[in-house]
């Protein structure tokens, strides 16, 4: 039997510290800028509907029903709001930071089956100035923990939809051409378009979705093709949010078809150079996770703080040593009054606290034998 | 801002042979590899990483390597999330589903070193059959009984012939294709443009 389960880990005392360091920096600026922290259960009831419920842990409640370990906040904070509060409570800002499981996964370089997500959620407003202080947030945040150099990537899954909407075909074969979108694999595309027998600007408009990314021309570039209302709309929208926010950073990629489907509005990803993983990511989701539930609109992001960790090199700085050891309880009481990192004798016997302070780098050894002999 | 690249091929003498034709092609200076034992090979224009055929899409998906190039078989196999912008051409072969000449009773077992893609095809034909993962020498297990067919890539059918087998259904037409990390793609866009533009066939 494994000691633990694939994809989990024991965090050792100097990388625990570095962890929860770098979760009181970005809770810092989560409350800075006016984010409450809030909590949601880990144990959540399983619905078929959520987003992630295919790759979710699930479990047996005692009555048969089936529950499932949390595997995303945006869901969980949606229906914590459902639950605690009303529209004349709007816009709320709120934080959290924790744990989530995802079953699925393989445990690779950079993602875990057991990590840690901190993030905010704008919820009750739909503007662009309330997108746009979401995505400077996350920029803030990675600014905070020392990696200033990421690159923001916008987009819109609204356009691929409008865009492929024209095409007139039937749902299944609008998921082929969703797929090839995704991989921005152009002769599957082609060839899928052919069958079909889309052509013209029809088929000009859906084979240039895989390559509209890059600088803020693709906007541009973009117009072009924007065959109807909803396209130019989604165009709009990050045209102006796009605006809203500080400093020429920022890529652009119109193309995105799948994995961030679910958002309704600007979405974005956050890279850092010479890591192959996004670090960062969020958007704006005004829908509601099953059709039974009330649609709330927000935009929130998410970091993954084990990936930021492997981002910022992996290596745990070195834990400082305790100040010293005390041998009586008085002594030691003085020392922690005044800020130090005290340990208590474990042993009369001077010789041992001496070779282990001298292993510990622990720079004195103070009080009295005499007090506890 | 121009970042190097790293490109993981299929190693072995016969695997990289036209990978690295192609980026020679492309206009990549890559001097003769052939009997170096060396893995990674950091070049003038790029660092060459020489994996295992299925391990290309692994490391190109965790972005260890930024793109690589390796046959359509093994991108479907890895079930990898990573771009896939172009079709590399190279020596024509297919992914076919093999039986003994003539047979014709139910397909229970199926063996196959692409399990994923064996589990696909036999769900998406609604069929009820097992998977049996195999490394090779597929032909002998069909031969032998152990499996009704086998899934298998042919490139002539010279062998299956000679084996007393045969194709009865071409599933996919494969070749070699370039894949991309998602991450890299954005990050050095110039750079990997470049390489698209210049791999083009």
């Amino acid at each position: 039997m494994p000691l633990i389960p694939d994809g989990t880990r024991f965090t050792l005392p100097a990388e625990a510290a570095w962890r929860s360091s770098l979760r009181a920096t970005l809770e810092t600026v989560l409350h800075r800028w006016g984010y409450a922290a809030v909590q949601t259960p880990a144990l959540e009831v399983f619905d078929a509907l959520h987003p992630q419920a295919d790759k979710s842990f699930k479990l047996v409640d005692r009555d048969g029903s089936v529950l499932a370990l949390r595997g995303e906040y945006t869901v969980a904070i949606g229906n914590l709001v459902r639950s605690a509060y009303s529209p004349d409570d709007y816009p709320l800002r709120l934080s959290y930071s924790g744990a989530l499981w995802v079953r699925t996964r393989d445990a690779e370089l950079g993602r875990a089956r057991e990590y840690t997500q901190v993030g905010a959620e704008l919820l009750g407003v739909s503007t662009p100035l309330a997108d746009a202080e979401i995505v400077t947030l996350a920029l803030e945040c990675l600014d905070a923990v020392g990696l200033p150099q990421a690159a923001v990537e916008l987009g819109h899954p609204g356009f691929v939809r409008a865009v492929l909407s024209e095409t007139g075909l039937e749902p299944g074969v609008i998921e082929g051409l969703r797929t090839a979108i995704h991989r921005k694999n152009g002769p599957e595309l082609s060839a899928l378009l052919e069958s079909h027998r889309v052509t013209g600007e029809k088929r000009d408009a859906v084979m240039k979705l895989i390559d509209l990314y890059g600088s803020s021309d693709v906007l541009l570039e973009a117009e072009q093709y924007a065959l109807n209302d909803a396209a130019r709309a989604a165009l709009e929208e990050l045209r102006v949010v796009a605006a809203l926010l500080p400093g020429e950073r920022f890529l652009f990629d119109l193309g995105i078809a799948r994995r961030l489907d679910y958002y309704t509005g600007v979405i974005f990803q956050a890279y850092t150079p010479d890591f192959g993983q996004p670090i960062c990511g969020g958007g704006r989701y005004d829908g509601a996770p099953s059709p039974t539930l009330e649609p709330i609109p927000a935009a929130g992001f998410a970091l993954g703080l084990e990936r930021l960790m492997t981002a910022l090199g992996g290596e745990s700085p070195v834990l400082s040593a305790v100040d010293a050891i005390a041998l009586d309880a008085a002594t030691a009481k003085d020392l922690r009054q005044r800020g130090q990192r005290v340990i208590m004798a474990w042993t009369t016997d001077r010789a041992t606290l001496e070779r282990y302070a001298a292993q510990h780098g622990i720079a004195r050894i103070l009080g009295s034998l005499e007090v506890i002999a | 801002m121009k970042r190097r690249l790293t490109i993981a091929i299929p190693g072995g003498e016969r695997s990289k042979a036209y990978p690295i034709e192609l980026l020679r092609r492309a206009g990549l200076t890559i001097p003769d590899l052939s009997g170096s034992r060396s893995l990674k090979h950091d070049l003038e224009q790029v660092t060459l990483l020489e994996v295992k055929d299925a391990d290309v899409p692994v490391y190109v998906d965790i972005g260890v390597a930024d793109c690589g190039i390796v046959g359509k078989d093994w991108i479907m196999e890895s079930g990898r999330d990573v771009y896939e912008p172009l079709d590399l051409g190279g020596p024509a072969y297919r992914l076919s589903l093999i039986r003994l000449r003539g047979a014709t009773g139910r397909i229970e077992r199926v063996a196959s070193k692409y399990a994923r893609i064996a589990r696909g095809v036999i769900q998406s034909k609604g069929m009820a059959a097992d998977v049996l993962p195999l490394n090779g020498k597929l032909e002998l297990a069909v031969t032998v009984g152990l499996v009704d067919a086998i899934l298998d890539v042919v490139q002539t059918g010279r062998t299956l012939e000679d084996n007393g087998l045969e194709e009865t259904e071409v599933l996919h037409k494969l070749s070699m294709r370039l894949i991309v990390n998602r991450a890299a793609l954005k990050l050095k866009v110039p750079t990997i443009r470049e390489l698209i533009h210049r791999l083009e066939p």
